[in-house]
């Protein structure tokens, strides 16, 4: 028993049948709230749990999917090369419109965190929430935040922005596709931007735009405080 | 192109990346550095076939990648316990207002730029009668 646990092939399996029940349990459903990731996670921590596996034992396997998280960030550059034409039409509003939603995300959870008098570890780890898991994750580990909870953050972010996209669109008017796809992205990154698709292709097409470039933003601007 | 080309492609990118990242005075991304490479040689040399399955793959089950790195949640749940309330409040308030702000920013750009492409007709139109 405790070679199979001690073989990085524990982690991997584990981590594959828990996120194709996630993306099962998603497509049946239908809900935002059913993310395949928040599942998969869920899943792996009751699995370990459950059977009294230490997280270590996990983790052996779970550093060789880690290892892919570079090649799928410089994946993005895809997403952002396909909108390309329109990023070059919508210059002007998509950066100030993510330039502005980038620092009103980091400097509203920087008051609320003063407010709040958390540490400044948990501080870092919480700045980066409203961009992209991949770039969110480098932000924190490089002021040095706990990456655990940033995906968290990050990933419930994003669900929350989901759910709430047809509500929030109604309470501030919003009707131009443009700023519609734009203050999705912006503010619930990719799972945001899976909502975004369902409203059109107009939405979806400026919400993967602004992923990139909110990211982008978000390194920047984390650059300049640090 | 072959899938093994493709892959060792991408992950070549990445490796000179890291390479960037670290030659640089000041602490940025690797895998950032990675996807602006990557971009630029989207725009010059490559073509999109050229690294499609591979970034297909990457793209299609990205959420798969960050399993690992939520399941250390595990090791960090007296600290979620510890700030149930606040981290909450941040979450709900902080995306609810950059929501709004780039919302209202994206209105008022595109307006400022409709009133200033009309008002340029207008003068067109009215200096040549």
């Amino acid at each position: 028993m405790t070679q199979i646990l001690e073989s990085p092939l524990f982690g991997i399996v584990l981590s594959i049948f828990a996120y194709e029940l996630g993306v099962w349990i998603h497509k049946k459903t239908g809900w935002a709230a059913a993310n395949p990731l928040l599942i998969a996670i869920l899943l792996v921590v009751a699995f370990l749990s459950a059977f009294h596996i230490p997280l270590e034992a996990y983790q052996t396997g779970g550093d060789f999917i880690s290892l892919f998280l570079a090649p799928a960030t410089a994946s993005l550059a895809i997403s952002i090369y396909n909108q390309f034409s329109l990023l070059k039409k919508n210059l002007l509003p998509v950066l100030a419109g993510c330039a502005a939603g980038a620092v009103t995300s980091m400097g509203s959870v920087y008051l609320l965190c003063k407010l709040f008098r958390l540490d400044e570890q948990l501080t870092a780890s919480l700045l980066p929430k409203s961009v992209t898991t991949p770039i969110a994750i480098e932000i924190a580990a490089q002021n040095g935040g706990l990456v655990p909870v940033t995906v968290a953050m990050v990933v419930l972010t994003g669900i929350l922005g989901a759910v709430a996209v047809p509500a929030l669109l109604k309470l501030f008017r919003v009707k131009n596709p443009v700023e519609a796809g734009l203050a999705i992205g912006a503010s619930s990154h990719a799972v945001g931007t899976s909502r975004a698709l369902e409203l059109g292709e107009a939405e979806g097409a400026m919400s993967s735009i602004a992923i990139g470039v909110s990211g982008l933003l978000t390194v920047l601007f984390s650059m300049l405080i640090s | 192109m072959k899938l093994m080309i493709q892959i060792g492609l991408v992950f070549a990118v990445c490796l000179v990346g890291e390479g960037a990242s670290a030659a640089l005075p000041f602490p940025f991304p690797a895998s950032v550095i990675s996807m602006l490479i990557l971009l630029l040689l989207l725009l010059t040399v490559l073509k999109v076939e050229h690294i499609r399955e591979k970034t297909d793959f990457l793209l299609k089950n990205m959420s798969f990648f960050f399993i690992p790195a939520g399941v250390g949640i595990m090791g960090q749940f007296d600290v979620l316990r510890q700030n149930l309330f606040p981290l909450l409040v941040i979450l709900v308030v902080s995306t609810l207002l950059t929501f709004a702000v780039t919302a209202y920013t994206v209105r008022a750009v595109i307006c400022l730029q409709e009133r200033f492409r009309s008002k340029r007709i207008e003068k067109r139109d009215g200096a040549a009668p």
